[in-house]
């Protein structure tokens, strides 16, 4: 596998403890990736047995993600761990709830970095499958990479079983690939949101601290409190689809405006029993000004009818 | 008039060290003894006997009919609810008043030298303090603690000229037509931006500072059990019957019930 390699994981001794025989099979292939970058095709039978191959990180002499493949000399010299380059910060506004019809996802779409807007049109909503959708929190780019990791472990399964995984395994699964990460600062706070053949929709939160919660509504973000105070008010099972539409921007809305770290636009997804579809990505400013008209004509209204009153 | 003719004397460190107690008994100088180092230096500050914790809901905002101001009625303490009858709106006189947020001892302490300060100057001039001068007076009076641990929000509602004002032991001041104060305060700011406009009637301005506060209490942990709700118009404040959250509860579950969720 590509991550197992530019980890390193097979110069490993836990490689070697828990995969002796691959180990075997593999010794003429030395790690000094002299190949630069080209890699061969993975032999079929060295994954049969087990999916799930994780690189669990060895400190303080563990591997650092070194994308420069000249390596001449053992990894285990190298302790100098990369400095940042900006603060990380987790600031957002993602949102799911279920009603009637289905699943709501909705979210943001300002990526922050510390205090600067780093992007203002990011897709923090990642379809993974047909039926399932993930938002995605904490880490924008620690995120990007576990969505990939699920979509590809998700697909393997659906060809070697036939079968799509039920949502709450692929939580399982997430959440289990995490694991070996609690401690370290990736952060990862996902929520996938989907549609089961089996047992209907589905809402699942799942974190890189190993928090795996099934629910109704859930909000993830600096933005998640001023959107839950809009969604336990108004979230009803009964709510049409414009209606849960219409909430849930409104939810982000007012997360948004509050929240330093939300911001730009909103991106909606509907999950049924058909498949996720996903609405035109709207700007939030657009939002406010209709606020701002809203408020206005029911100053209007009151005023007329005072006179109405005043006069009658 | 100056604030320096003043016979309260603030920020005096003394070099005695004293257990903090403040003798309001003295007359001429009621001198408040402070640690004798900045908080830095933990090792001479008297140990707290408990970790304080700043969890709260408290709001105010203000619209034609005047201002109104509700909190939640919960004294937390990183985890045990202290006090669950508690009040976090205290009237300062008797069209003025201030909710408090952060630590309560605080907070009840500083309501107490405000009320004084304010009932002095209005003896001494023939007329009350503005709200604006009100929370000048109180930042200004905070502003020697800058730096140590107190920790005093208070959101001073009152009833002349522009009247609603936050202040702050971190020294912020500012005046505003809606405010939020505590962990509670997000939750609260979503349901208040939604519904708060000038022209409410008294009615429906109460009933949104009820779900701002009950929907605060419902998400956080450390605000709940009642919420009070005092309402600053030109003829003074009144209070409403302290209600307790726990009957907005179930009222809504049969509501939900009803719409068949």
């Amino acid at each position: 596998m590509a991550l197992e390699d530019i980890c390193g994981f097979k110069d490993t001794p836990v490689h070697r403890k828990w995969f002796p025989a691959s180990h075997f099979e593999d010794t003429d292939r030395s790690f000094h990736m002299t190949d630069f970058g080209l890699r061969r095709l993975k032999k079929s039978g060295r994954n049969s047995g087990i999916p799930l191959q994780f690189f669990i990180p060895t400190l303080p002499n563990s591997v650092p993600f070194n994308p420069r493949p000249s390596l001449p000399f053992s990894p285990s010299n190298h302790s100098v761990t990369v400095s940042r380059p900006f603060p990380l910060s987790h600031g957002t506004t993602t949102l799911g709830f279920i009603f009637q019809g289905g699943v709501i996802a909705a979210a943001d779409s300002r990526a922050s970095a510390g205090g600067l807007v780093a992007c203002p049109a990011v897709h923090k909503i990642t379809p993974i499958h047909s039926h399932l959708v993930v938002t995605s929190s904490g880490s924008g780019a620690d995120c990007m990479l576990w969505e990939r990791i699920l979509a590809r472990e998700i697909r393997l399964y659906q060809l070697r079983h036939r079968r799509c995984l039920s949502i709450c395994g692929t939580a399982k699964l997430l959440s289990f690939m995490l694991h070996p990460f609690k401690g370290t600062d990736v952060c990862v706070a996902l929520t996938l949101c989907g549609w089961d053949k089996e047992v209907g929709p589905k809402l699942i939160y799942v974190c890189s601290d190993g928090a795996r919660l099934n629910g109704d509504i859930f909000s993830v973000g600096s933005g998640s409190p001023y959107a839950y105070g809009v969604l336990d008010r108004e979230l009803r099972w009964s709510l049409s689809k414009e209606e849960a539409i219409s909430l849930a921007r409104e939810a982000v809305f007012r997360a948004t405006h509050r929240d330093a770290y939300s911001g730009n636009k909103v991106d909606i997804f509907h999950i049924t029993a058909q498949g996720w579809s996903q609405r035109k990505r709207e700007d939030l400013k657009e939002e406010y000004y209709r606020d701002m008209e809203r408020r206005a004509k029911i100053v209007e209204e009151r005023k007329r009818v005072t006179i109405l009153d005043a006069l009658g | 008039m100056a604030l320096q003719d003043l016979p309260i004397q603030f920020g005096q460190i003394s070099t005695v060290q004293s257990c903090g107690a403040v003798s309001y008994q003295d007359s001429i100088l009621p001198s408040l003894s402070l640690p004798t180092s900045l908080p830095l230096a933990s090792s001479q500050s008297v140990p707290l006997p408990f970790p304080m914790s700043h969890g709260t809901t408290t709001l105010a905002f203000m619209f034609q009919g005047g201002v109104l101001a509700a909190a939640d009625t919960r004294s937390s303490c990183s985890g045990l609810v202290a006090c669950p009858a508690a009040q976090k709106i205290l009237p300062v006189h008797s069209h003025l008043v201030g909710t408090t947020s952060g630590t309560s001892a605080d907070c009840a302490l500083w309501k107490r030298i405000l009320a004084r300060e304010l009932r002095l100057y209005q003896l001494r001039h023939g007329r009350r303090l503005s709200t604006s001068g009100a929370a000048k007076l109180l930042s200004h009076m905070l502003h020697p603690f800058k730096g140590t641990e107190l920790c005093v929000a208070a959101t001073l509602c009152g009833f002349s000229g522009p009247s609603l004002y936050y202040v702050c032991s971190d020294g912020t001041r500012l005046q505003g037509t809606l405010f939020s104060v505590g962990s509670g305060s997000p939750y609260a700011y979503s349901i208040l931006d939604q519904g708060v406009q000038w022209g409410l009637t008294v009615d429906e301005a109460t009933s949104i500072a009820r779900e701002a506060v009950y929907r605060a209490t419902h998400r956080d942990a450390y605000s709940g059990n009642c919420v009070d709700i005092y309402h600053i118009s030109s003829k003074g404040w009144t209070r409403r019957s302290r209600e307790d959250l726990k009957e907005e509860y179930y009222r809504e579950k049969e509501r939900q019930e009803r719409d068949g969720m």
